[in-house]
């Protein structure tokens, strides 16, 4: 999945379905998915992945610490067995797991846990072109182990490199038909960044305006990040 | 029989008279998300959440607003929105006074440990707790005393793998305040009904009791915003000492551009100034702009500038040349070029607290020379450094009174990047507006990265 298929229509971006959007994805694939406790998540998305049937997927995503009942969340896709690894800063609540704690203890999935500003730096630098970061967290615990050092100023920093996925799945309020995209509140969160970083960007919106729909100033994602759109409801 | 264990509200109250008027409060998950709640009123301090959001008034009923915890909020009004990225920015990058966490185990030396417990023992949950814990000047952790089974969290020395190294500043539990220090944990305050060998007793590390030993008290304090306005340019910048490294925003043209901070400069006499900025002036000399516009040229005729670290630093003609072209001619200044695309990620690394970073661009040129070259993936790249000021002079449509500004059009260019970089941001802007004037959603630069605004005089003219 890594060019987009040529069959816009006058709908511009705009995919009748969330499984026509989702067209492409291949088992194996990384994935992105935006979020954070129960805000701006694609659940619609998140939905579709699960009838394509793919397996073996990688999530990059905050993790299923919030489970809201009746909402179709990463965890539920963990729980169809399609996920085979999933990186995030909390991927469960120690005291609610659900899930993913049990696949992880029964060694079915596999998580890596990074700290969330670290997760957030190597996908903005995949997203920028960056090849990789210097950074001061981290440094003296567990999350640096292996990994390239360097002081600057006296202060030891943790080398980390770029990230990107083949597919990125966000949450926005509205679009326009050129894919420019608005937020609301905390639904923000993982969106801007994740857009920029994946080979081929889905977002899944309540409202699509035509162009000139939404204020030039208040333009979060710029369309040239945005692939595919699909509406929520 | 020991005392009562303090409910959260209360731990919260106590953690609450850490604050001061104009703190920026990074908030985690747990406890730490019921301090905004039991204040009367949060707008002199701005609390921020890993989930976006910049000003936190207290727990509530937006849906599409929620804290670290998860829990929804209501907005400050004069709050606003940003992504994760730049919260990771605004965390690493040392632009929190205070942050406050519920670790599940602390040590005396203030290494901590996020959310792991034994139960979980192979998995690390560090969510934004490292970034939190690193770069604010202040740690607190509000946490309870005990695990319910009753085993310490308090303890010598961390028994799982931490998540920060001796990052806790103060401890906040349910029965008692401790400091960490180099020589071990010192007792400070207890709660209502407790004794100090009953806080030994539950503590399982060695515990120093101060000599000034209190009761803990759950008075909150009244905090009011910073007064940001100035009066004018000259108050702005008057304690601009000289040698600054000062960011200068604009693109080429005459918008954008500081102008009347640039005067008050310029006014002011200010020597051995380093600006950073896209030009070293062009404005006056170039196709677009016009011979009498205010430009950097007003500061190096005025004989203030020593260095310019630019991507446009001279006139693109011969026959015009810019005042620092003559300057830098005469050897009167020193000049560093840089790329704009590297000059932009440099501003942006060194206001996240990022160190250095790979860039693909330049490699192999001159502008690449002396540099560290390095092969990532089968491309080349060149290391290049986070950059940083001292001052920073720029220029806004509209600002509130916390700060929080929005541009017009292609006037926002280096704007908001350079507020996030200087010690001190200085924001002109043709309007100051109410907190909650602005929406939420539309501020750009959010008002914890400026310091000081002006307003640009009505008739005001950028020209000379």
């Amino acid at each position: 999945m890594t060019s987009v298929p040529d069959n816009r229509s006058a709908n511009g971006k705009v995919y009748p379905s969330a499984l026509a959007a989702l067209e492409g994805i291949a088992d194996g694939s990384s994935v992105l998915v935006a979020g954070f406790a129960g805000c701006g998540i694609p659940e619609k998305l998140l939905c579709g992945l699960a009838e394509t049937g793919v397996v073996g997927l990688t999530l990059i995503c905050q993790g299923a610490w919030v489970l809201e009942e009746g909402v179709f969340g990463v965890a539920d896709l963990v729980a169809n067995g399609q996920v085979k690894k999933m990186v995030s800063p909390l991927p469960f609540h120690p005291e609610h797991g659900g899930p993913v704690k049990e696949l992880w203890e029964s060694g079915k999935l596999e998580l890596e846990a990074v700290p969330q500003g670290v997760l957030a730096e190597r996908l903005r630098a995949g997203g920028a072109g960056i090849g990789g970061v210097f950074l001061p967290t981290g440094v003296g615990t567990r999350f640096a182990e292996g990994k390239e050092m360097r002081s600057f100023d006296g202060r030891e920093h943790v080398l980390e490199l770029a990230l990107k996925a083949d597919l990125a799945l966000l949450r926005a309020k509205a679009a326009d038909t050129l894919g420019n995209l608005e937020y609301q509140g905390t639904g923000r969160n993982w969106n801007p960044i994740m857009a920029m970083a994946a080979a081929v960007t889905v977002a899944e919106v309540d409202q699509v305006y035509e162009p000139g729909g939404i204020d030039p100033e208040v333009v979060i994602t710029q369309a040239i990040f945005i692939d595919r759109l699909v509406l929520a409801a | 029989m020991p005392g009562t264990p303090l409910d959260p509200a209360a731990m919260a109250r106590r953690a609450a008279q850490e604050l001061f008027s104009g703190a920026v409060v990074a908030l985690g998950p747990g406890i730490p998300c019921y301090l905004p709640g039991e204040l009367s009123s949060t707008d002199g301090v701005w609390f921020l959440a890993d989930s976006g959001i910049l000003g936190i008034q207290e727990m509530g009923l937006d849906a599409d607003a929620v804290d670290a915890g998860g829990n929804t909020v209501a907005l400050l009004t004069g709050g606003a929105y940003t992504g994760v990225v730049d919260i990771a920015g605004i965390l690493r990058g040392g632009h929190t006074s205070l942050a406050f966490l519920q670790p599940s185990q602390v040590a005396a030396n203030g290494d901590f440990v996020h959310w792991t417990t034994e139960a979980t023992e192979g998995l690390f949950a560090p969510g934004p707790a490292v970034d939190m814990a690193y770069g604010a000047s202040t740690v607190v952790a509000v946490m309870p005393h005990q695990y319910p089974s009753g085993r310490s969290n308090i303890v010598e020395r961390c028994g799982l793998p931490v998540d920060g190294i001796g990052q806790v500043d103060i401890i906040v539990t349910d029965a008692a305040v401790m400091k960490t220090g180099p020589d071990g944990l010192e007792l400070v305050e207890i709660a209502p009904g407790w004794t100090t060998e009953e806080i030994e007793a539950i503590t399982d590390a060695p515990l120093a009791v101060s000599s000034g030993l209190k009761e803990m008290t759950f008075q909150v304090p009244t905090l009011g915003p910073l007064n940001k306005v100035y009066p004018s340019a000259m108050d702005a910048l008057k304690d601009v000492p000289e040698g600054s490294t000062i960011n200068v925003d604009g693109f080429a043209g005459p918008g954008g551009m500081a102008h009347y901070l640039m005067v008050g400069l310029r006014d002011l006499g200010v020597k051995g100034l380093q600006l950073i900025s896209n030009t070293a002036g062009v404005a006056r000399v170039s196709a677009f702009g016009a011979p009498n516009v205010i430009d950097h040229s007003i500061l190096v005729e005025n004989n203030q500038v020593a260095k310019a670290t630019a991507s446009y630093p001279v006139s693109p003609s011969v026959s015009r040349p810019s005042a620092f072209e003559g300057a830098f001619n005469r050897g009167e200044t020193e000049l560093e070029v840089v790329p704009q695309g590297t000059l932009a990620e440099r501003l942006r690394c060194g206001g996240a607290g990022v160190a250095a970073f790979y860039t693909p661009t330049g490699a192999g040129t001159l502008l690449a020379e002396g540099k560290e070259a390095r092969n990532i993936g089968g491309k080349d790249f060149v290391l290049e450094a986070g950059l940083r000021a001292d001052f920073c002079i720029i220029r806004g449509h509209k600002a509130d009174t916390l700060g929080n500004v929005v541009y017009k059009g292609t006037s926002r260019n280096f704007n908001p990047v350079m507020a996030t970089t200087a010690r001190i941001s200085v924001v002109e802007v043709d309007e100051i507006v109410e907190p909650g004037q602005l929406g939420p959603e539309e501020i750009v630069t959010p008002g914890l990265y400026i310091d000081r605004i002006v307003l640009r005089p009505p008739d005001f003219s950028a020209y000379l």
